[in-house]
């Protein structure tokens, strides 16, 4: 049974990467048939011809684009994405500064998700048809069709009128040093250094994106659950469960909740990309200052090199979760691994 | 022969309901389905009919009005006036003729591809079945709006651009749900039976399978306008939309961003554009879905 598991994970893996190398492939055509010249853009309109000809051999844009490719993506491999056409730093320096700000962003939003969304499902599942239910089908009608932009201005304004204290903008308050930890995730090194001044201003701040963000995904898992729980608590062995007089709170916990978990999760697989997408806007909106805002920054710069790794950074942490899902769906539900195994 | 002379009514024969009457029936008897009909008809009726609707339809342009700069919602500006003076209710109706320029533009190349595609996988199997689900799952692995933020950087930020950049990612989810159906279709007998008739691969496709898969075609297009109209927006939002002054309400909402939290009338009408819009089209599309019942 090992073995199959270990192949079910193989045959995504290899998946994944095939999903990565058209990806890589899409940008890069992409970005090569531009009009824009990029060594023009990197050299500003002042330069003359020849050294804007200089820059274009140096860059290797003479190449057949074949060569360029490779090159290209053996780079990406090494985690090398070549010099920002701006500012002429590494592109891959600049995106690892921001990272930890957005990762940090992203795995709250995460853990909302879940933590509201999944508890949510089950009081609907729980009162099905009743008010309770009602109520929270159209909050997550709601929370599934308003774009994360208007949910982040409208909470941003919310809190403007009421919360007049609350802190809107960045990831901590000014005053405060930033801890230099490991990880670059302000609570995880706020708590490392013992400095729980800057791990409460951090959840401060992070308290209103994080919902902004969280809002559709709370929608859809508390959808997928609800629907799942109802559909698993007609099954055979919950039915005899039910009968032998086992509480209804053993049942949910320890025989429903596994078995209902695993549609959620795969949601929030597929709701990762729109995750990614709206942490552009969130970001923008909260002046995050994270990869998001500076992949904004560089569309608009019109940075190729920073443009390309940008993509193919959000490609890798899509296929990544995708990975880590898989993984979580195949340690709930041994029937998964067995089939696809095979 | 003799059925035609004796044409005598069968006096307790049972109504027997076509089954498209038994599915409007099952639509009309759905509150949520007629409300969301006619949020969608609505606004559908606001964009085709927008110069007659808006008080102030030349406001969809390049007007300027600083006598009402940033006015508050009035008797005379319903919704309150944008930074420049112009009506902001009026630019509102406008700007849905935008996001369904675009639903039209990006469903209109994506839904037609997608189900061919998932038509011929279903269909002919092996080695095409294998090659467009193996692509259709890659293409569906990428990020779309961080595709679409590429598209519109690389190439100029327009609305044909965005539009070019939502379609080439949007197909894969008609071609999964075509596939799904078209699978199950093809294995049924009067596919065979069609086959042994000597009937082509065009017209098995077209008129034995296809007409299968309307249902789920429609259902997920209707539910497709509101993704399509919020990805829009939120593309205008940041910048990559529309160029002024055509009214859009993403922009608009960017736009009146920079005078909160004091002027909330230049926000809150076209958020509400946006909301009333995608809610319609959510509506009636889980609507339609109850009324064919199908899985989407």
């Amino acid at each position: 049974m090992h073995s199959t598991f270990l192949e079910f994970l193989l045959r995504r893996i290899v998946g994944f990467a095939a999903v990565l190398l058209v990806l890589s492939l899409m940008i890069f055509l992409l970005a090569r048939v531009v009009p824009g010249d990029p060594a023009r853009m990197a050299m500003g309109p002042a330069a003359s011809e020849e050294q804007v000809q200089d820059l274009r051999e140096e860059m290797g844009l003479e190449d057949p684009l074949p060569t360029q490719y490779i090159r290209f993506l053996s780079g990406a491999v090494h985690g090398d994405f070549g010099t920002s056409l701006i500012s002429g730093r590494p592109v891959t320096d600049e995106i690892m500064r921001v990272l930890p700000a957005t990762l940090e962003l992203v795995l709250v939003t995460l853990l909302l998700m879940v933590v509201v969304g999944l508890p949510l499902g089950m009081m609907a599942a729980r009162h099905r048809n009743g008010w309770v239910d009602t109520v929270l089908r159209l909050l997550s009608m709601v929370g599934v069709t308003m774009p994360a932009f208007l949910v982040a201005i409208l909470l941003q304004l919310f809190a403007a009128y009421y919360l007049s204290d609350w802190p809107l903008l960045g990831r901590i308050d000014r005053d405060l040093t930033v801890p230099d930890g490991p990880t670059g995730l302000l609570i995880i090194d706020g708590l490392l250094s013992g400095q729980f001044a800057v791990v409460l201003s951090a959840l401060q701040h992070l308290a209103f994106p994080a919902l902004a963000l969280a809002l559709s995904g709370i929608g859809q898992i508390m959808r997928i659950t609800r629907s799942a729980m109802i559909e698993n608590l007609r099954r055979d062995h919950v039915q005899t469960l039910r009968s032998f007089g086992v509480p209804d709170r053993v049942v949910t916990f320890r025989y429903l909740l596994k078995l209902s978990s695993v549609a959620p999760l795969t949601i929030l697989g597929l709701e990762f990309a729109s995750l990614i997408g709206n942490a552009f806007v969130v970001e923008m909106v909260f002046v995050w200052g994270g990869f998001a805002s500076h992949g904004l920054e560089s569309i608009m710069q019109n940075d190729l090199n920073a443009v390309m790794a940008v993509v193919m950074v959000s490609g890798m942490f899509f296929v990544l979760a995708n990975l880590v899902i898989d993984i979580a769906i195949g340690a709930l539900d041994p029937r998964l691994r067995l089939k696809e195994g095979r | 022969m003799s059925a035609t002379s004796v044409s005598i009514p069968e006096p307790d024969a049972p109504v027997i309901l076509s089954a498209r009457r038994m599915a409007w029936l099952r639509f009309r008897a759905n509150p949520v389905a007629l409300i969301g009909a006619f949020m969608v008809i609505t606004v559908l009726l606001c964009a085709a009919f927008a110069p007659w609707i808006a008080p102030y339809p030349d406001h969809a342009g390049n007007v300027i009005d600083f006598a009402n700069r940033h006015a508050a919602p009035s008797s005379e500006h319903w919704a309150g006036a944008d930074k420049v003076g112009r009506d902001i209710l009026s630019r509102v109706i406008f700007g849905f003729r935008v996001s369904l320029l675009l639903v039209v533009g990006v469903l209109g190349v994506a839904v037609p591809v997608g189900a061919a595609l998932g038509l011929c996988a279903g269909y002919f199997g092996g080695r095409t079945e294998f090659l467009i689900t193996g692509f259709t799952n890659v293409m569906l692995a990428i990020p779309p709006l961080i595709m679409a933020l590429a598209v519109g950087s690389v190439l100029s930020p327009t609305l044909i651009n965005a539009m070019i950049a939502i379609a080439m990612l949007w197909w894969t989810w008609h071609a999964r749900l075509v596939y799904r159906v078209a699978k199950s279709v093809a294995a049924e007998d009067f596919v065979e039976a069609a086959r042994l008739a000597g009937a082509t691969h065009w017209h098995i496709l077209t008129k034995e399978i296809l007409p299968n898969c309307i249902a789920v075609i429609s259902v997920k297009t209707t539910l497709d306008a509101a993704f399509v109209i919020l990805f829009g927006a939120t593309l205008s939002f940041l910048g990559l939309g529309v160029r002024p002054p055509t009214p859009d309400l993403g922009s608009m909402v960017a736009d009146g961003r920079q005078f909160l939290p004091e002027m909330w009338w230049g926000v809150l009408t076209p958020a509400l554009g946006i909301f009333y819009a995608t809610l319609g089209f959510n509506l009636l599309g889980d609507g339609l879905r109850d009324m064919f019942d199908v899985e989407v």
